[in-house]
């Protein structure tokens, strides 16, 4: 499979204020595939932020550089507003950016910027929120008498509408109810299956990212220290406390169990991967 | 009992194009000095207006709806300074609470404004400072801290005023998982240590583990008030209003529903894991 996001040693410090360590990345080099959902963990200022600001072209390489489809984003820095279509960023809390009077024109805007009109743009906008569960009665409503799992939604949609072959999510579901992170979640799942879109997504939470990522990347210091299946990443949880990470809760749960019984598997990561595990276990034989 | 905070009757609604809006609906809580209590509610249950309603920032607006701060109504416009004295605010976003470009300014700006002497304010937010662990940091400037540390000196700036109660909007929403055991563990001591009174709100279900009473808010009501295990053993109700169950819960709550014979009132790591080996045979750790 041909990769569609490749990122060469790309290395970044932010100039002027020589106390801003924090959030610079050094030599970072990964490639992602075509269709692949990666989730990128990290404690804060490991520069996850930083590091996505570059996919899209918002940041420029000090050093390195970052391919999308085997070209160079910076090849012909005019033609840089075109990769920020193709690849499409979700800010952290993107409802504060909602502004248009109703949730269709705010839909629309990013379409509308591309330079669709008419029935075009109008199609396009219905066909992202067939996609992702915005019913059209909400099309004529103010997005400020959303709930705030709505709100959320619609400031996605705006983004996917402009159908970026990569959709990157920095925090999507920080601040959610438990419903709003399901759907938030399925929304994400239904665009990448629908458009098989690639999928990068920063979160802090272990359990999402369990059961949403292929794979992982793990930044720390602003380095890249794993980059591997979920599976693989979340084996290494002593590494991942070591950086101030942690593993889902119901693989804690196992590897209490684990301490007085050793033949308890600890390499299971997901609530239902437990579920049929315990169960499978209780039936009978441990081997299972 | 001694009630720090006592709600009656209060309803709170505000008009949006021309419609009237509820968002707290009749509601009656009291909150017992020096206890710890966790606010659960969906996004727009009415959760961050309840807690604005109990330092006066927002005031009820039915006629006969009163809060009560250690005796004093909120609606007495002349205790307003003495109010927010006894209970402080913490908000979800530690960068839109930090006012001053070196940690230690900032942390003072509550207790110079409460007219203490230069040195009484110094040993306020020196005594707050170490109390959240970021003494070290008091000459650094705070954007260049993590969200985590972020946090903690905000805290310490509400502290440096010696509330006797402190209110958390969500306070670790944004911050990473060792950022969130931090700020965690700073709020359970102010309690277990000095008696602080604490609401704490929010949407992570784990930390409602530490509380001693869950209150469980939909579309502005109370529908359940109760310690965390009775709470989080009515799986039933908190889907219904939208909230899960923590994992470790649920994970108990799905082995049973597969036919395990299995307790579900845990919530920790630790329990969870202790019940399972319990139903499974195995030996406890």
């Amino acid at each position: 499979m041909a990769s569609i996001i490749e990122v060469k040693n790309l290395s970044y410090t932010y100039d002027g204020d020589a106390q801003i360590v924090k959030d610079a990345i050094h030599d970072i080099s990964f490639s992602i595939e075509k269709g692949e959902i990666v989730g990128i963990i990290g404690h804060t200022g490991s520069g996850k932020s930083t590091l996505i600001q570059h996919l899209n072209g918002l940041l420029k390489p000090a050093s390195g550089e970052v391919l999308l489809n085997g070209k160079n984003i910076w090849d012909d820095p005019k033609n840089i507003k075109d990769i920020r279509f193709k690849v499409g960023l979700v800010f952290q809390y993107p409802e504060y950016q909602l502004f248009e009077e109703t949730v269709f024109a705010d839909i629309a805007f990013g379409p509308k910027n591309m330079g669709l009109t008419g029935d075009e743009l109008k199609n396009r906008v219905e066909s992202i929120c067939d996609t992702v569960g915005i019913k059209r009665e909400y099309f004529d409503k103010s997005p400020f008498d959303l709930s705030g799992g709505e709100k959320r939604r619609v400031a996605i949609a705006g983004v996917m509408a402009m159908k970026p072959e990569v959709l990157i999510l920095d925090e999507p579901i920080a601040g959610l109810d438990p419903k709003g992170r399901h759907e938030v979640s399925a929304m994400v799942k239904n665009y990448r299956e629908k458009f098989g879109a690639t999928v990068i997504i920063v979160s802090h939470n272990m359990e999402d990212m369990a059961s949403l990522a292929d794979k992982l990347i793990v930044l720390s210091g602003g380095k890249l220290v794993m980059y591997d299946t979920a599976y693989n990443v979340f084996s290494k949880g002593d590494m991942l406390s070591e950086i101030g990470l942690s593993v889902p809760v119901v693989t804690k749960v196992l590897k209490l169990i684990n301490e007085k019984n050793n033949d308890i598997r600890t390499d299971i990561f997901t609530l239902k991967d437990a579920v049929e595990y315990l169960c499978a276990l209780s039936a009978g034989g441990k081997n299972a | 009992m001694d009630n720090l905070i006592e709600i009656k009757n209060v309803s709170f609604s505000f008009d949006a194009e021309g419609e009237k809006r509820d968002i707290i609906k009749n509601l009656n809580l009291n909150i017992e000095r020096s206890s710890f209590t966790v606010i659960l509610g969906h996004n727009g249950s009415g959760k961050s207006t309840l807690a604005k309603l109990m330092n006066g920032l927002y005031k009820p607006t039915n006629a006969d709806g009163s809060v009560l701060v250690d005796g004093i109504d909120t609606k007495d416009e002349t205790s307003e300074i003495e109010i927010r004295r006894k209970v402080g605010m913490v908000f979800q976003n530690p960068d839109n609470q930090l006012v001053a470009s070196i940690v230690e300014d900032d942390v003072a700006f509550g207790p110079e404004n409460l007219g203490l002497t230069p040195e009484k304010s110094r040993e306020r937010v020196d005594e707050a400072l170490k109390a959240v662990g970021m003494y070290e940091f008091r000459k650094s400037t705070p954007h260049h801290l993590s969200g985590g540390q972020k946090q903690r000196i905000a805290i310490a700036g509400i502290i440096a005023m010696r509330p006797e109660c402190l209110i958390l909007d969500e306070p670790t929403a944004m911050l990473d998982p060792k950022g969130r055991a931090e700020v965690m563990s700073i709020i359970t001591r102010f309690n277990r240590e000095n008696g602080m009174t604490i609401v704490l709100i929010t949407h992570f279900m784990e930390e409602a583990e530490l509380a001693d009473r869950v209150v469980l808010l939909s579309d502005g009501e109370i529908i359940s008030d109760g310690t965390p295990k009775e709470i989080f053993s009515d799986i039933k109700t908190l889907k219904s209003t939208g909230l899960d169950v923590p994992q470790t819960t649920e994970l108990l709550y799905q082995l049973k529903k597969n036919g395990i014979d299995i307790d579900t009132d845990a919530i920790s790591v630790k329990e969870t894991a202790a019940r399972i080996s319990a139903a499974l045979h195995l030996e406890e750790s």
